[in-house]
C-alpha cells in the first residue's frame, strides 16, 4: 500500500471540507462595520473562502468590504523569487487612498510566510504614520478559519486597541460568540444576542453585524466589566487574552442558548456572574417567557395531533457551537432522541474534554457520546451506518451530507457551513425568537419534505 | 498556413498562456485598437518562438497597464479543481492546505447542475485534500500524499487519478511528479500530475491549458480507432443544446471535460473534429487533438450570432461530410427563428447592455446582442488572448466580432477587478450587465443595474440562442426594480476620491498620485 494508515477510518485526508483556513478570517474583518481586510497572498486564496464561508454558506454576501472588494497582492512567480514586501508595501499606500474604511487588516497568508516576507515591518511603517491599521500572520497552514478568527481578533486588540488602565463600567459585556460567515446563522443570532443582553439589562460590545458601532465596540473593549465567552471553545483564547491585557474576569458559556428553558438560565448566570441588580432581567424574562409559551401553547396542538408521523430520531453533524446548542434544545425542549453526534470544526486538543462533558449531561436522563471528525468520506459513512431504527430520521448538518440523507430518507436541516441549500438574511436559530423559528423550520420541513 | 508544432506534449508541464499566447489582464481601449494591437495573424506564425509570438521584436508584446492596486481574483488551482474535479469516475488530490479546498462547496454545487443538465446521476463532488499543515512545510508532504492517493484509491476505486500541485506545495518542492509515477505503477491506472500553483501564471485561465494538458498526456486514447459520428464539443456546465444543432447532421456530442467520464475524455482522439462554445477554453485541447491525433480543430469564429453559426455549421459540414445537408439546415432555421427574432427586437428596442465575461466568450455574446438590436458600448474582458493555439485566423473571434457588427468603443482587459467596474459602467450607462465569475455584478445591483448571471454558458448558442438570450433580457431587466431601491440606500466601500476618477487605471498611468500627502483618514482614538 501506498499510506500507512487504514483508508475506512480519518487519515490526513479531507473529503467535503467544512471549514476554510486560516485567512479565512479576512470576514472576520470584514464582519465589522467599515473594516477591511487586505490580503498578502496567491491570488485564489480568499475568492475561495468567499466561496466556503459566504457564498455558499447561506448566500450571506460580501457586504460592504467582502467577497471582490477585497484588497489582495495576488502574488505571482516575481513575489515567491524576490519576496513580496514591495507588492503589499504598493496595495497598502493605494488601498488607503482607494478603499473607504475605519480600520484595515493585512492578513498574511501561505506565500509570504514560507518565503519570508516582514509584513510586520510594511505595517508598523503606516501604523506610525497614523493610519488604523494592524497586521496578521494567517499563513492557511496554521489551521482552520476559526483559529485565523483569533489571530485577528487579538492582533487588533494589540495593535489597534492598545494599552488602558482606566475606569471600567459594571454591565458592560465583550461578547464573544459565534464565528461571524462560518456559523450560517450569525448575524440574526448577534441580534438576537443582543436584544436578550440589553433587555436584561447590560450594555454589549458585539463587534461584528448590523448591531455593531463598527471600531467604537473594539475601542471600547477595556472599559468593559468582563468578557463573555458564549461558546464550546473559540473565543476563549481572547478572553484569557484580555484578562491578561486589561485584568478583566471572563464568563464561559459553552453553550449557545435556544429557546425559553435555555435563555432564561443563561440570563441568570450572566447576572449572577455580574452582580448588576437582577429587577430588569427577571422582568424581561417573565415578558419574554409569556410571549414563548403562548406560541409554543399554539404549536402543542400540530406537536400532538399530528397523524402522519414527526421525526424522533435525530444526528447533528457540525461546527461545536451549533452541535452543542442544537442537541440541548432537541432534548429538553422537544424529547428527541440522539443518535449520532459529529463535531467537525477541529476544537484545540485541551477544550474537547469540556465540550464532551456537556453531551454528558445533555439531560438528567439523557446521555450521549460525540466524535470529532472532519473528513467528509468517514463522517457520511458514519451518518449511513447509523441506527436509526425504521423511521426517518432528522439530521441537522451541512449542505455536504444531502447524499447520503436522501439514502436514510431522512430530513436535513442545513444547520452548518457549508449551508449550500438554504438562503440565509437574518434568520436567528437561538434565544427566545430563534427557538421558535427553528422549531418552524425543523416541522416545516418534516411535513413538507414528502408531500 | 503551415503548422509547426507548437504544443509540447512531452513535457509534464504546459507552457503558461502569458508566454504561449501573449495573454494580457489589463488594457483599455476599443476593440478595433486590441484587434489591430492584438495582430492575431502575424502572432500565429510565430508561436513557439517565447513572448507569445517573437524573440526578438518588441513589437510582440501586447501593451499592458500595471496597477498598484488589486483585488483578489481567481487562480489556476481553482480552475484545475473545476475541470478535472468534475470527472465522475476520476478523483482529484489536491496536495495543499485546507484552504485551497474551501470552493468545493461552490464546485459542488455547479458539478450537481451540470449533471443534471447532462441527464447523469446527481451526487456530490468527491475531491480529496491532503489537508496540510505547518510541520508539513518544514518536514515535507509526500507521505501524506501517498496516503491521500491511497485512500482515493480504497474508497472510490476511480478510473484515473489526477494530482493538483498549490502555492505552498512547490514552493517547499514537493516532487508530485515521482510521487505520481510511483502510484501509477502500482495502482495500474493513470495518475497525472498538474503543477497548477496559484502564483505560476497571471491568469486563472491557464488552468484550463494544465488540466487538458494532463488529460491528453495520459488519458487520451493513443490507438484511436476512429468514430465517424462522434464530435468533441469543448464545453463546460453548459445544458446539452449542441445536440440540437448537430444530431440533424448526424453527430453525436461528446462533451469535454466537465461531467465526461474517464472513458468519454479517452476517445476524444477518435472523434472527426473537435469545437467548442469558447476559444479560451477549448483551443488548447482541439489543437493539441489536431496536432498529435489529427482530429480537426473546427476553423471558424464560435457559433453566435447568424453569419458566425452559419460558418461554424458549414465548416463542422465539411469534416462530416454533409454539406448539402447543411444549407438545407441553415435555411429552414434561419427561417424558423426570423420571426420570433423580429418580436424580440421590437421589445428591445432602444436597451443598452454591458458583457463582463471571460474573452473570446464575450465576443460571442456580443455578437447575440447585437442580433437582438441592443447596443453594446462597452465590454470588460478578463484577460485577453492576442491569438489561440487553434492559430487559424478564422478563430480570430474579436476581428469577427468588429467586422460583423462593428466597433465597441470600451472595450477593457481587467481581471474582475471591482473598483474599477464603477467607472466602466458610468462611461456608457447600460440597462443591463451578462457577467460570469463572481464579484463585478453586486457592485452593479448596487448602483441600480440588474445582472444576467449566464451560468448555463451555452444559453446563447446557435440560432436558438438569440431567441433564449432575448427572452432572458426581457427577465432581466424586470428586475432593475431591485436595484433602483437598492442603491438609494447602499454604500460602496470606495473614496469619494476614487468614485471620481474617470479614468479606471489612472494609477497605472500615474503613480505617482499615491506619492503625493495623504491625510490620515482616520486618527486613531486614544484611549488614556
Amino acid at each position: 500500500m501506498l499510506g500507512k494508515l487504514d483508508s475506512n477510518e480519518q487519515t490526513n485526508s479531507i473529503v467535503h471540507p467544512r471549514y476554510g483556513c486560516a485567512i479565512g478570517a479576512a470576514y472576520t474583518v470584514s464582519a465589522i462595520p467599515r473594516g477591511i481586510p487586505l490580503v498578502h497572498c496567491g491570488p485564489g486564496c480568499v475568492d475561495k473562502q468567499y466561496f466556503m464561508l459566504s457564498f455558499n454558506n447561506g448566500y450571506q454576501g460580501g457586504g460592504y468590504s467582502g467577497g471582490s472588494a477585497i484588497p489582495s497582492v495576488n502574488a505571482g512567480e516575481n513575489e515567491v523569487v524576490f519576496g513580496g514586501e514591495k507588492k503589499l508595501d504598493d496595495l497598502i499606500k493605494s488601498s488607503l487612498k482607494i478603499m473607504d474604511g475605519d480600520l484595515f487588516v493585512v492578513l498574511s497568508g501561505c506565500i509570504g510566510e514560507l518565503v519570508g516576507d516582514d509584513v510586520g515591518s510594511v505595517v508598523k511603517k503606516y501604523q506610525k504614520k497614523g493610519y488604523p491599521i494592524v497586521y496578521a500572520e494567517t499563513g492557511g497552514f496554521k489551521g482552520n478559519n476559526l483559529i485565523g478568527h483569533e489571530i485577528v481578533t487579538q492582533a487588533i486588540i494589540d495593535q489597534f486597541v492598545g494599552v488602558y488602565s482606566g475606569e471600567k463600567e459594571k454591565g458592560l459585556i465583550n461578547l464573544w460568540s459565534e464565528v461571524p460567515y462560518f456559523n450560517t446563522n450569525w448575524r440574526g443570532d448577534f441580534i438576537e444576542i443582543k436584544r436578550i443582553l440589553e433587555g436584561a439589562g447590560f450594555k454589549v460590545n458585539i463587534f461584528f453585524g448590523s448591531e455593531s458601532r463598527g471600531i467604537k465596540d473594539w475601542t471600547d473593549i477595556p472599559r468593559a466589566q468582563f468578557n463573555l465567552v458564549l461558546s464550546p471553545w473559540v473565543g476563549l483564547k481572547t478572553a484569557k487574552h484580555l484578562e491578561k491585557k486589561y485584568n478583566q474576569p471572563y464568563l464561559h458559556i459553552p453553550i449557545i442558548p435556544i429557546g425559553a428553558e435555555q435563555t432564561t438560565e443563561f440570563i441568570r448566570k450572566v447576572v449572577n456572574f455580574s452582580g448588576i441588580n437582577n429587577g430588569k432581567s427577571e422582568e424581561f424574562i417573565e415578558k419574554e417567557e409569556n410571549r414563548y409559551y403562548y406560541f409554543l401553547d399554539h404549536f402543542a396542538d400540530f406537536f400532538s395531533e399530528f397523524w402522519f408521523g414527526l421525526p424522533s430520531k435525530y444526528a447533528v453533524i457540525g461546527d461545536s457551537a451549533y452541535n452543542i446548542a442544537l442537541n440541548k434544545f432537541l432534548v429538553n425542549q422537544l424529547g428527541l432522541l440522539p443518535v449520532l453526534q459529529i463535531i467537525t470544526d477541529n476544537p484545540t486538543e485541551k477544550y474537547r474534554e469540556i465540550i464532551q462533558k456537556q453531551y454528558k449531561e445533555l439531560a438528567e436522563d439523557v446521555s450521549t457520546e460525540v466524535q470529532f471528525i472532519e473528513d467528509g468520506y468517514i463522517i457520511e459513512k458514519k451518518l449511513l451506518e447509523a441506527d436509526f431504527g425504521t423511521t426517518s430520521p432528522i439530521i441537522f448538518s451541512s449542505a455536504w451530507e444531502r447524499d447520503v440523507i436522501k439514502q436514510l430518507n431522512g430530513i436535513i436541516i442545513e444547520t452548518c457551513c457549508p449551508s449550500s441549500f438554504e438562503v440565509v438574511i437574518n434568520r436567528t436559530y437561538i434565544g427566545y425568537t430563534g427557538g421558535l423559528t427553528l422549531l418552524e423550520k425543523i416541522y416545516t420541513t418534516s411535513i413538507s419534505s414528502g408531500a | 498556413m503551415v503548422r509547426d508544432k507548437s504544443i509540447n506534449l512531452h513535457l509534464v508541464d504546459v507552457e503558461n498562456r502569458e508566454k504561449r499566447l501573449g495573454t494580457i489582464i489589463a488594457w483599455d481601449g476599443s476593440a478595433s485598437g486590441l484587434v489591430k494591437q492584438s495582430n492575431y495573424q502575424a502572432r500565429a506564425l510565430k508561436r513557439g518562438q517565447g513572448c507569445g509570438g517573437s524573440a526578438k521584436g518588441e513589437s510582440c508584446k501586447l501593451c499592458e497597464l500595471k496597477m498598484p492596486f488589486n483585488q483578489q481574483t481567481m487562480c489556476t488551482q481553482s480552475i484545475v479543481a473545476c475541470q478535472v474535479g468534475n470527472i465522475p469516475d476520476a478523483i482529484l488530490i489536491e496536495h495543499s492546505s485546507i484552504g485551497c479546498s474551501a470552493i468545493h462547496p461552490r464546485f459542488n454545487v455547479g458539478y450537481k447542475i451540470g449533471l443534471a443538465r447532462r441527464k447523469k446521476k446527481v451526487e456530490n463532488i468527491q475531491i480529496v485534500s491532503t489537508n496540510l499543515l505547518e510541520r508539513d512545510m518544514v518536514f515535507g508532504a509526500s507521505e501524506k500524499l501517498r496516503q491521500s492517493i491511497q485512500d482515493a484509491w480504497v474508497r472510490f476505486k476511480p478510473k484515473a487519478i489526477f494530482i493538483s500541485a498549490a502555492c505552498t506545495t512547490a514552493i517547499i518542492g514537493e516532487d508530485i511528479v515521482s510521487v505520481a509515477k510511483e502510484a501509477e505503477e502500482k495502482l495500474g491506472i493513470p495518475v497525472v500530475p498538474l503543477s497548477c500553483e496559484g502564483f505560476r501564471s497571471k491568469h486563472w485561465s491557464t488552468g484550463f491549458d494544465i488540466s487538458q494538458h494532463g488529460i491528453i498526456r495520459q488519458i487520451v486514447n493513443k490507438n484511436p480507432k476512429k468514430q465517424k459520428n462522434l464530435i468533441n464539443i469543448i464545453a463546460l456546465w453548459g445544458t446539452d443544446y449542441f445536440s440540437e444543432m448537430l444530431n440533424p447532421l448526424g453527430l453525436k456530442v461528446n462533451y469535454l471535460i466537465d461531467m465526461a467520464t474517464v472513458d468519454e475524455l479517452a476517445q476524444s482522439s477518435e472523434a472527426i473534429a473537435s469545437a467548442t462554445f469558447c476559444h479560451t477554453l477549448g483551443s488548447y485541447y482541439a489543437a493539441a487533438l489536431e496536432q498529435e491525433y489529427g482530429v480537426p480543430d473546427i476553423k471558424a469564429p464560435q457559433p453566435y450570432g447568424f453569419p458566425a453559426t452559419d460558418d461554424w455549421l458549414r465548416a463542422i459540414s465539411k469534416v462530416a461530410n454533409k454539406e448539402k445537408e447543411v444549407e438545407e439546415y441553415i435555411i429552414k432555421e434561419h427561417e424558423r427563428v426570423q420571426p420570433k427574432i423580429d418580436e424580440l427586437k421590437k421589445k428591445l428596442k432602444g436597451v443598452k447592455g454591458f458583457v463582463a465575461t471571460g474573452s473570446a466568450y464575450a465576443h460571442g455574446i456580443i455578437s447575440v446582442l447585437k442580433e437582438l438590436g441592443v447596443e453594446v458600448n462597452g465590454s470588460v474582458v478578463f484577460h485577453h488572448d492576442p491569438v489561440y493555439d487553434g492559430g487559424d485566423e478564422r478563430q480570430d473571434t474579436l476581428k469577427y466580432l468588429v467586422d460583423n457588427y462593428g466597433d465597441i468603443e470600451h472595450l477593457t482587459v481587467s481581471k474582475t477587478q471591482q473598483f474599477q467596474f464603477y467607472g466602466l459602467l458610468r462611461r456608457v450607462n447600460p440597462d443591463f450587465i451578462i457577467i460570469r465569475h463572481n464579484g463585478l455584478a453586486p457592485l452593479a445591483a448596487k448602483v441600480g443595474i440588474p445582472a444576467f448571471a449566464l451560468g448555463d454558458e451555452h444559453l446563447p448558442v446557435g440560432y436558438e440562442g438569440i431567441i433564449r438570450v432575448g427572452e432572458a433580457l426581457l427577465n432581466v431587466l424586470a428586475r432593475r426594480k431591485f436595484g433602483e431601491n437598492l442603491k438609494k440606500h447602499v454604500k460602496l466601500p470606495y473614496t469619494k476620491w476614487w468614485l471620481e476618477q474617470e479614468d479606471p487605471f489612472i494609477l497605472a498611468k500615474h503613480p505617482e498620485i499615491l506619492d503625493e500627502e495623504q491625510e490620515v483618514m482616520v486618527k486613531k482614538e486614544k484611549l488614556c
